[in-house]
């Protein structure tokens, strides 16, 4: 459990495994799961009555209303579900990020382990069919299926093995993996968004799958506010690409403006396409983001 | 325009370097990002939008150069021709005399308005022109010794404060003169009102006058003069002057004040270029000061531009106030004599009554002696019998050969050649000091015994021809001034400026004077120590003090009573002596510097490259991540 450990802490855990992922849009799980479905069903939780139609099982018969008022009337329970998971982190060589002098926690790349380490968990518990997959630049490295708490460790050993290398691009990527997915499911991607070729088509992929589709853009916070100044080379770390930028406050004003223009626009294609958006800054605790910011999305319950 | 020191313009090859370690700086810092992917696109959307973009990133440089090249400008000194009042080596008299603060110019004061007149004049200076600047007022004073900077120049113009008192030209001029004799281009610029007198006691001056008038009016009230007697008997009379050296009849208020209480205020009317007496006899018997006061009437149109000589001030003349007792059985000689002389007020009592109560001055005992003697100063004439501070001998009639002690003070004018004396008789008393003595003994002796002043007789009058002459009432007013002296002054009316020597008792512990602005000095316990700290006209207090204490207090005014400075109408022209100078006309060349204005451009400009600079290089501040922070709550969608 060492790489658990580092990714987080037992009172965070205990948190989560009182979590349970939802896909509202996705239909139909193949085996039973531990969620509600709104199908009606077979559980123990009583969901509604109706009329008895011949060919009704007669155990399901509620007796006593038909003693009551000579009308036979079928009880009818709410059904239980699994549901797909597909998990995706971006491994590119700019999630590997953290600012200069600031707080190592802050790493982006540890930040989205984190969250993406954290999503599996509650999955596992709930019994749900997870599949993970990090990308680096054409390559995917993936994990599972895998169902039941017993995946934790190995989970937690894959998370702790990943790496961010190459440059990524999102269109093609999310395009493979969603070729292979044969469930609809939920679909959590977990990335900085910094992908020349774009992400729309990736994610469309996904959509057209019958996919439920989150998207938990992560950015390290000298990434929306630059702190440095001056005469500068920037060397992009990803692709090793140069841009020289003559730095001075209306540049980094208007970089900042292009900064919250860019996020803005991801949002309005993302709420356009029916998909979550959650902006998570690293400076923010990465928990707050499972337990408040993706619940209120109705992703986590 | 011409440059002073056109080499320094070789500072501006100090541009080469600056080019070229812009060009150096210019290589950039490389520094990592996680993604250039936003900068890109900002950086094409910038330089597509805005084509001046390349200009601005060079404005560093341009401010530079230009600041380089003011600076370059400035070191060589440029200046331009302009015509000037006088050059070369310059004695400037600042007039600071009382009518310098009338307020007839635009500047304020016509001192106000010399100040900036020099500062012109200094501003047009020729390189190598040399100044001295010399405040004249009561003592001229030297601001400035020649010098060139015209820094310590402004600097010694703009500190000069006017006096209140009478300009002393003839020390001034002198002083100047004596500064230029060697120079070649010497002058002598004098900025004033030209309220310089006539007299004709001007030294040589070595080189040229120039004069420069200030001031446009000659509206001008003053009180001239301020005066009261008193006679013992008589209530004390003021006699006042108003003159009006205005060439308008002028309204004004004559108010006067007695002890610091207004006693009276009338309203006159005095002609142009006339004086109106203001003679009073209603003063009360008993007072220690006045001051009398000119003010406007409210309506009156009449501006009176000079406001130091609205005011006069004066002390109540010292009145009889040395109370003598005569104790005598009748003596015509001593009473006469006594009332003869002015401020002693005499009291007679009688040896049969025996000494009444009462504090006397001076106790005289004419042939009578009490059975203890009293503890104050005493004249004891022909005493009867001997007492506790004296033996009586026998009676001598060696009465030739008189001799007076010509070097004791209290002898000065006395003679006593020609008296007789029938007998006296000898005494003994070690204390005292024979004043007169013939071979028989002592005639008069004087000293102190047990605290008091005490003088000897040892003959009657009446057997003597001294009443008669005309020694006894110099002897009679020597021996009182002894026993008491006058008051500390000899006057109690002084002018500005005029130093004023005190005489001090034997027993003065601390002398303070109390200026009337309230500030107070401390005097040196000196035997005729001089005051000279009365810049200030109005009323002084002198109190002599013991252990802090205040045991005697005295007055005397200190006023401007200066015709001269009252008539503030300005000269067009002086004469000095027998030379008439005319107002000076800008008829020499100088030369008007303006290196400081391209300095402070210069300043400026590197303000604004600094200001650039930090625009560009300024790291972000922390709390807008933190604004960043609470504002994510606020996005709309979320």
């Amino acid at each position: 459990m060492a790489d658990s450990i580092q990714l987080f802490d037992e009172s965070t855990q205990r948190k989560l495994e009182q979590l349970i992922l939802r896909a509202s849009q996705v239909r139909a799980g193949a085996i039973k799961g531990e969620r509600r479905s709104n199908k009606r069903g077979t559980s123990i939780e009583f969901a509604d009555y109706r009329s008895y139609v011949p060919g009704d099982d007669l155990r399901r018969v509620d007796w006593n209303i038909y003693a009551r008022a000579d009308r036979p009337l079928t009880k009818l329970y709410e059904d239980e579900e699994d549901l797909a998971v597909y998990l995706l982190l971006d491994g590119s060589a700019s999630m590997d990020w953290s600012s200069e002098g600031g707080d190592p926690q802050h790493q982006k790349f540890l930040y989205a382990r984190r969250l993406f380490a954290g999503l599996a968990y509650i999955s596992l518990v709930t019994n749900d069919r997870l599949m993970m997959a990090a990308i680096n630049g054409d390559q995917l490295s993936s994990f599972g299926p895998a169902r039941g708490r017993g995946f934790g460790v190995p989970m937690m050993r894959y998370v702790g093995g990943l790496e961010a290398r190459g440059a990524t691009d999102l269109n093609s990527m999310l395009k493979r993996y969603a070729l292979r997915t044969s469930r609809p499911g939920l679909v959590v991607l977990i990335s900085d968004m910094f992908s020349p070729q774009g992400y729309l088509d990736g994610i469309t992929a996904f959509l057209s799958k019958g996919c439920e589709v989150a998207v938990v853009h992560v950015l390290s916070p000298d990434e929306i506010e630059p702190p440095m100044a001056g005469d500068l080379r920037l060397i992009d770390v990803e692709t090793g690409a140069g841009q020289e930028v003559s730095l001075d406050g209306a540049m980094r004003d208007l970089y900042m403006r292009r900064m919250t223009e860019w996020r803005d626009g991801i949002r309005m294609d993302c709420a356009r396409r029916g998909v979550h958006y959650v902006f998570a800054p690293t400076s923010t605790p990465w928990e707050k983001v499972i337990l408040y910011d993706l619940r209120r999305f109705g992703v986590v319950k | 325009m011409s440059f002073l020191t056109p080499l320094a313009l070789l500072v501006g090859l100090l541009a080469i370097p600056i080019v070229l370690l812009y060009m150096l700086r210019l290589r950039r810092r490389e520094t990592s990002v996680s993604s250039t992917y936003l900068w890109q696109q900002i950086v094409r959307d910038r330089e597509a939008n805005t084509p001046w973009q390349k200009l601005r990133r060079n404005l560093l440089l341009l401010l530079q150069l230009l600041l380089l090249a003011l600076l370059a400008f400035a070191l060589a000194r440029p200046y331009i021709n302009v015509p000037a009042v006088t050059t070369g080596q310059i004695a400037l008299l600042l007039d600071a005399s009382a009518s310098m603060n009338a307020t007839d110019t635009d500047s304020g004061s016509r001192f106000a308005a010399a100040q900036r007149i020099a500062n012109d004049i200094i501003d047009t200076m020729n390189a190598g022109d040399q100044m001295t600047v010399i405040r004249v007022a009561d003592v001229p004073e030297v601001l400035t010794g020649y010098t060139a900077d015209s820094a310590v120049l402004h600097n010694a113009i703009n500190t000069a404060q006017p006096s209140n008192a009478l300009a002393d030209w003839t020390a001034a001029l002198t002083l100047a003169a004596a500064g230029g004799a060697s120079a070649d281009n010497f002058n002598v610029l004098i900025i004033g009102d030209g309220g310089i007198g006539a007299a004709s006691e001007f030294p040589p001056i070595p080189g040229d006058i120039e004069f420069v008038s200030v001031g446009r009016s000659d509206a001008n009230l003053a009180i001239t003069a301020l005066a009261a007697r008193g006679l013992p008997g008589q209530n004390p009379e003021l006699f006042a002057e108003i003159t009006n050296y205005s060439s308008t009849d002028a309204d004004t208020i004559f108010s006067l004040s007695v002890d610091g209480a207004l006693f009276s205020a009338e309203r006159y009317t005095i002609p142009a270029r006339g004086k109106l007496p203001v003679v009073s006899s209603a003063l009360p018997e008993n007072y220690d000061t006045l001051q009398a006061a000119l003010t406007s009437p409210t309506g009156s149109s009449f501006v009176d531009y000079l406001a130091e000589d609205n005011a006069a001030y004066a002390v109540a003349p010292g009145l009889g106030t040395r109370n003598v007792l005569l104790m005598s059985t009748g003596n015509r000689f001593l009473e006469q004599v006594l009332r003869s002389l002015p401020g002693v007020r005499i009291f007679q009592g009688s040896p049969d009554i025996g000494l009444p109560a009462g504090d006397f001055d001076l106790v005289i005992l004419d042939g009578w002696l009490p059975n203890t003697l009293p503890q104050n100063d005493l004249l004891i004439v022909n005493p009867p019998s001997s007492s506790s501070v004296f033996t009586l001998g026998e009676f001598t009639d060696q009465t030739s050969g008189i001799h007076v002690r010509r070097d004791d003070p209290r002898m000065t004018f006395v003679d006593f050649d020609a008296v007789n004396i029938l007998r006296f008789r000898q005494i003994e008393a070690d204390w005292a000091e024979p004043l007169i003595s013939a071979e028989g003994g002592a005639l008069l002796l004087a000293g102190e015994a047990d605290g008091r002043q005490i003088a000897i007789l040892p003959f009657d009058l009446h057997e003597s021809d001294l009443p008669l002459q005309i020694t006894f009432p110099i002897l009679m007013t020597s021996l009182l001034e002894w026993y008491s002296p006058e008051d500390v002054f000899d006057r109690n009316a002084f002018v500005v400026g005029e130093p004023v020597a005190l005489r001090l008792p034997a027993d003065a512990q601390g002398v303070r004077i109390t200026l009337p602005d309230g500030t107070s000095r401390e005097m040196p316990l000196q035997a005729n120590p001089v005051f000279g700290d009365t810049e200030q006209p109005g009323l002084y207090t002198l109190d002599l003090t013991h252990l802090n204490q205040t045991i005697d207090r005295a007055y005397f005014s200190v006023n401007l009573f200066a015709p001269l400075e009252s008539e503030i109408t300005p000269r067009t022209s002086l004469t000095l002596g027998q030379i008439e100078i005319t107002g000076g006309e800008e008829e020499e060349i100088g030369q008007y510097e303006f290196w400081g204005w391209l300095a402070l451009i210069a300043l400026l400009l590197l303000l604004i490259e600094w200001s650039v600079y930090w625009q560009r290089t300024r790291a972000p501040i922390r709390f807008r991540s933190l604004d960043l922070q609470s504002g994510r709550q606020k996005q709309p969608g979320r």
